[in-house]
């Protein structure tokens, strides 16, 4: 609807899905999610703006590979390099991630996931029993990545560095989620996923730590994709807005969102 | 490299836990701890009751009814059956007896005389047995009357009538040992079977040139009235009993009692194994549902190591680590109040025991057994929790709460 920015070139495209449908039923109530075609150029920032209930997070979790879609006629999945041999290998294909579902790949996915995407959850998410810098850092310590100050200087962005050796349990909501986006960028994925990052933030902090958020990812140069029920306070942010439409059968027992982009 | 960082994260994530980690140690220890206090019991209580009796030489010994005429080549025979553990002839029993006399006390004391070796089943526990002709064993009882113990000098006599004259030979003793009280309850010396032949030649009016006792000389071939006879054990008892009796030699045996104490072993070994079946089950089942309970409490955090990519066989060592710790420090508790319990039973009823029997005991291979079991049973019950949690997929484990 809002395609202010247009569509990318499918040749750097980091996403591009078509016809993936993800089917749910609970207590006779049908859900449907279809999305008949999306494409994600690298570095591109998406928002994905809907009501609670929608989808937008099964789309997400589907984009990040933790739900599998119950139809895929494609979806294929192309990270950036993040050194020369990779680039070699995987220069010329994107991953069909349709196949790895196919053969239940779960570990293949999540290291997938571990290497290329960060996601930031609408809450929590943070492990209790690590300190603000083991949380943040644990995203590097699980692909073995040498201790820097990239920590350090990713805390110091976020404003966060004074609480670096705190547990979780001992900051505010809005920090945790400065805390959450941190380990979600430290270890300079492809992309980052954000289902509601700043919904359980009062508006004034919301609309700061989006901020900050988007603009540590522009310079990183990560691509994005940030789910919210408020379009209004990153209209002004630049991001490329999905389009989707929800609609209900005549006898209330289906609920269909299609969304394309 | 990750096996350890999920080691890693599972350790700090118990220690930041440490009340929940204690309320699973607690309430691993405490069905552990009174369970191995019952094993202890049975094993001490019934194992001690039920290996004295089986092991108490007297349940064991074949006696012959009347007396007959045995060889000491046939004695050796017998005492080639791999049932039999000891036999020694006897002498008759009227020439069996001899009078001592101590220097502790003025009374010459008359006792029997049995036969032994090396091997005497009734003298296991002493580390020397009567020896050549002058060294004996004294019962208990004996020997408190003596007011002797052991390597005082005794001094013995025998009275014999030889050609119509009353006749005392003496002869030089030492005590080498004192048999347990519990061995044989009456006055007796228990003397080589070399001496007991002696006093017998002597009452026999024969001469016996070792002691310089002097009478007639004889080679008449040696046969015995009866024999000391024990098997191997008590089971053994029945057999040899019948094959005696197929001889024609009339014995006596305790196996009436030998079968009581054999069905009291079925019955009480079996009342234990319910008890420690229907423990072992709860157990199971209480260590089950704990660690059960926290994977599913736990799941989302599970869910969030998944997401940041760890694999699923990485999100199952999780639990598993956990519950190897509950595990260790579980029996540690356990083994810990296990100790403190049988150290009080143990004194409370240390008077009503013989010395060294134990009324609560375990030994280091069931505290093994009791530290597999549980590690075991925890291990299986965390990976198939850890297993089902796994299985779930990731953005449900996330948005449960």
């Amino acid at each position: 609807m809002n395609n202010e920015i247009s569509p990318p070139e499918s040749g750097t495209l980091i996403y591009h899905l078509r016809d993936v449908i993800k089917t749910r039923e609970s207590e006779g109530v049908a859900f449907r999610l279809n999305v008949p075609s999306l494409q994600i150029g690298q570095g591109e920032k998406i928002a994905l703006i809907g009501e609670s209930g929608c989808g937008k997070s099964t789309l997400l979790d589907m984009l990040s590979f933790i739900l599998q879609p119950s139809e895929v006629g494609s979806f294929r999945f192309r990270p950036k390099h993040s050194d020369e041999k990779k680039k070699k290998k995987n220069d010329d294909e994107s991953l069909d991630i349709k196949r790895y579902w196919d053969r239940g790949k779960q570990n293949y996915l999540g290291d997938l996931r571990r290497h290329h995407i960060g996601y930031v959850m609408q809450t929590g998410g943070l492990l209790p029993y690590l300190s603000v810098r083991d949380n943040i850092n644990l995203s590097r310590h699980v692909l073995g990545m040498k201790n820097d100050d990239s920590v350090e200087q990713l805390a110091k962005e976020l404003g966060i560095h004074h609480h670096l050796n705190k547990l979780p349990e001992n900051l505010s909501t809005g920090e945790r989620q400065r805390v959450a986006i941190g380990r979600a960028l430290a270890h300079n994925p492809s992309i980052v996923i954000a289902d509601e990052p700043t919904a359980s933030v009062d508006p004034f902090a919301a609309e700061k730590i989006m901020s900050l958020f988007l603009e540590l990812v522009e310079e990183m140069h990560i691509t994005v994709i940030v789910a919210s029920h408020a379009w209004q306070h990153i209209k002004r942010l630049e991001l490329r807005r999905l389009s989707h439409h929800t609609r209900r059968s005549e006898d209330g027992s289906v609920t269909e969102t299609v969304v394309k982009g | 490299m990750r096996p350890f960082k999920t080691l890693r994260l599972a350790t700090r994530d118990y220690l930041h836990e440490w009340q929940m980690s204690g309320c699973f140690i607690l309430a691993l220890a405490s069905v552990l701890g009174p369970m191995l206090v019952l094993f202890g019991l049975k094993f001490g209580i019934v194992g001690g009751m039920i290996d004295q009796l089986v092991q108490d030489p007297r349940n064991r010994e074949i006696m012959p009814v009347g007396s007959g005429k045995f060889s000491a080549e046939w004695m050796t025979e017998l005492r080639k059956r791999s049932d039999v553990e000891f036999i020694v002839p006897r002498t008759r029993s009227i020439a069996a007896t001899i009078q001592l006399k101590s220097s502790n006390r003025s009374n010459i004391i008359s006792m029997e005389v049995i036969p032994s070796e090396a091997g005497d089943p009734l003298l296991s526990a002493l580390a020397n047995g009567p020896d050549g002709l002058e060294s004996i064993v004294l019962s208990k009882s004996a020997a408190a009357k003596l007011k002797v113990g052991v390597g005082d000098e005794i001094s013995g006599s025998l009275v014999r009538r030889f050609k119509e004259r009353k006749e005392r030979a003496h002869l030089d003793l030492r005590v080498a040992a004192i048999a347990p009280a519990d061995a044989f309850p009456r006055e007796a010396a228990f003397t080589s079977v070399k001496l007991a032949e002696a006093l017998e030649d002597y009452r026999d009016g024969h001469a016996v040139p070792m002691l310089g006792w002097k009478g007639s000389v004889g080679t008449k071939a040696r046969s015995y009235p009866g024999f000391r006879l024990y098997a191997a054990s008590i089971y053994d008892v029945a057999n040899l009993h019948d094959g005696l009796v197929d001889l024609g030699i009339d014995v006596r045996t305790r196996a009436a009692d030998i079968e009581l104490v054999q069905r009291m072993d079925r019955n009480l070994s079996m009342v234990f194994w319910a008890i420690a079946i229907i423990g072992l089950v709860g157990f199971s089942l209480s260590l089950g549902a704990s660690l059960w309970a926290n994977v599913d409490r736990k799941s989302k955090e599970l869910s969030v190591l998944r997401l940041v990519g760890f694999r699923t066989g990485d999100i199952m060592w999780f639990p598993m680590i956990q519950a190897i710790y509950t595990a260790l420090f579980g029996w540690g508790l356990a083994a810990a109040i296990y100790h403190a319990a049988s150290l009080t039973i143990n004194d409370m009823l240390a008077s009503q025991m013989n010395v060294g029997q134990q009324v609560c005991d375990l030994l280091p291979i069931h505290y093994m057994i009791a530290l597999g079991l549980t590690a075991g049973s925890s291990i299986i019950a965390a990976a198939l929790a850890g297993l089902r949690s796994a299985k779930i997929e990731p953005s449900e484990g996330l948005r449960e709460i």
